[in-house]
């Protein structure tokens, strides 16, 4: 069942101009950063990052992925959302013979797939800047796709918080206002107390403990998928 | 007995302490137009939304098919088709590819989309996005929509609401085909008692979350009943000329109030009236209107006293005090 939700799901994002979201903000990432070392070419390559010019690049492009991340998470769930909040088509699509939970996790899927694809898209034009700046040798496949990849999963609580709201909620300033929000604070998440989540993504990005901020996004987002979920599948729909 | 295709017993929604639908029964057979008719916020959405599994009811029981909704939803909803309030339809998408989302969730076959399309009239229009459609075509399109998994029951909810009488004509010669052709029994809901008795072979009434009336066609407009209106010269003469011919009409505002006259009667009457040289302006049907039929409906709910009070469509003080004010 969540098969045929999910590929109606996709359906429905056509025209919309989702995927120019997840082309634009993850191309933009490396794009800004091919700028910033054609700028500075001498300067970062061969004095900075002059060792290993390829983790000079990642980390350069890292700094900026917590704030990518979570304004990915408010913008494709924000988009998602609307595909059924502009008509109410929630009443439409709620009353054909599908569990409401599953409706729930097709929507998640939906933003999973987009930002699993930024991810993706990001290490492809990160490595293509780094051979069109001349680095050599073999490429950091690994540490290319965890670029994007980890801070995305420890910033997984935002997406779970996203969903339920944008998901539930008839005034979607509110989930957008507080996602853009976020998403500044997020900047400074490294000097943030890491009882936070909102660090969570910027501590992984420096590398503190990566994988257990990646386990506690991924279990602090399980809660609230639940609950999310649980709320979705009993409110009434207006 | 024929078999109900819905049953509601007792369904209550309560919305900050005012029930929004209180204890109702609804009795829908197979095959049947059902006319759900009340004045807005009467609690007929809400009482559609119960049925569709979309909102839970505070008590009661909805069953449809013969099954509990509560644990039978999915198996349920897969056997009905809907259109609630206005039509829900993606903006960007077009027709073909509206129906498509739909038509993947419910697994019919690809061939369904240009039937329900031909069904509706927009195979011209398939192509193009839904954004542009007129609303009577988007209507057109949420009732194309409710068609595709070849529903047995299809729940309409203000179907012609918002259209103009040329799209009112097509949704309701549409909605009229469904039983005939294709056997699916048909709940629509609306505000206006015309449009009901165009279509319906059955109605329900409801007012103030209550079903006030449930019977068929033929015995609400028994109780409607009409009124034939003779304006003419001298009403106090004719009066005398109508008592001689065996009818008991009532005076109001200068013209003959007959009711319960049948066609035989009113012909001799006309010509008893024209041969003592009484001039003839009108003669007219007066039918009691839906707010009429309310107002007596809830004002006692017997059918005796309904008639009783029965008043003209212009609202005319006589004997109608009592139940404007048991109404409000």
């Amino acid at each position: 069942m969540i098969g045929k939700l999910f590929a109606a799901d996709l359906l429905k994002t056509r025209r919309t101009g989702i995927w120019w979201v997840v082309l634009i903000g993850a191309a933009g990432l490396a794009a800004m950063q091919a700028l910033n070392f054609g700028l500075r070419y001498d300067y970062l390559v061969y004095d900075t990052y002059a060792a290993d010019p390829w983790g000079g690049l990642i980390k350069e492009t890292s700094m900026f992925v917590p704030i990518a991340v979570y304004l990915a998470m408010t913008l494709l769930m924000g988009m998602i959302a609307n595909i059924e909040n502009r008509q109410n088509s929630w009443k439409q699509t709620l009353a054909l013979p599908v569990r409401r939970s599953e409706v729930f996790a097709s929507k998640l899927l939906c933003c999973l797939v987009q930002l699993l694809a930024a991810c993706v898209l990001l290490a492809a034009s990160t490595a293509a800047v780094g051979l069109l700046l001349g680095f050599g040798g073999p490429l950091p496949y690994l540490d290319l796709l965890t670029l994007g990849f980890y801070p995305l999963l420890a910033s997984l609580p935002m997406l779970g918080v996203m969903l339920w709201m944008t998901l539930t909620m008839r005034n979607q300033a509110i989930p957008i206002s507080l996602g853009i929000a976020a998403s500044m604070v997020s900047v400074f998440g490294a000097s943030m107390p890491e009882i936070l989540p909102l660090s969570w993504p910027m501590l992984v990005v420096r590398g503190h403990e990566t994988l257990r901020f990646v386990g506690l996004g991924i279990a602090l987002f399980a809660m609230l998928y639940l609950l999310g979920s649980i709320h979705f599948s009993r409110k009434d729909v207006a | 007995m024929t078999e109900m295709m819905i049953e509601t017993r007792n369904l209550t929604k309560k919305y900050r302490g005012t029930r929004a639908v209180d204890a109702l029964n609804l009795a829908i057979p197979q095959g049947e137009i059902y006319g759900f008719l009340g004045p807005n916020g009467a609690g007929k959405t809400t009482t559609i939304r119960m049925l569709l599994g979309l909102i839970k009811p505070d008590s009661g029981l909805v069953q449809i098919f013969g099954q509990d909704l509560k644990r039978e939803r999915i198996k349920i909803l897969r056997r009905v088709g809907s259109l609630v309030e206005y039509p829900s339809y993606y903006g960007h998408l077009n027709a073909v590819e509206n129906l498509e989302t739909i038509r993947r969730i419910l697994n019919v076959p690809k061939n369904r989309i240009d039937e329900v399309l031909h069904t509706v009239g927009l195979t011209k229009d398939a192509k193009r996005s839904v954004k542009g459609y007129s609303l009577g075509m988007k209507q057109r399109l949420g009732i194309a929509s409710a068609l595709l998994g070849g529903p047995e029951l299809l729940i309409l909810d203000e179907p012609t609401n918002g259209l103009d009488p040329s799209g009112i004509l097509e949704i309701r010669e549409l909605i009229k085909k469904m039983p005939q052709e294709q056997g699916i029994t048909v709940l629509v809901s609306s505000h206006l008692l015309s449009e009901i008795e165009q279509m319906a072979s059955s109605v329900g009434i409801v007012n103030q979350g209550k079903m006030i009336f449930q019977d068929s066609m033929p015995n609400l407009q028994r109780k409607a009943g009409s009124e034939i209106h003779i304006a003419l010269s001298d009403p106090e003469a004719g009066m005398i000329t109508a008592r001689e011919q065996g009818c008991f009409p009532r005076l109001d505002q200068g013209k003959m109030v007959f009711k319960g006259i049948d066609n035989g009667q009113i012909a001799r009457l006309v010509s008893a009236l024209v041969d003592a040289r009484h001039s003839i302006y009108r003669v007219e049907e007066r039918r009691k209107s839906l707010e009429d039929l309310f107002l007596t409906m809830t004002g006692s709910g017997s059918a005796d006293t309904a008639d009783a009070d029965f008043r003209s469509g212009s609202g005319a003080p006589r004997a109608a005090g009592l139940p404007r004010e048991a109404a409000q």
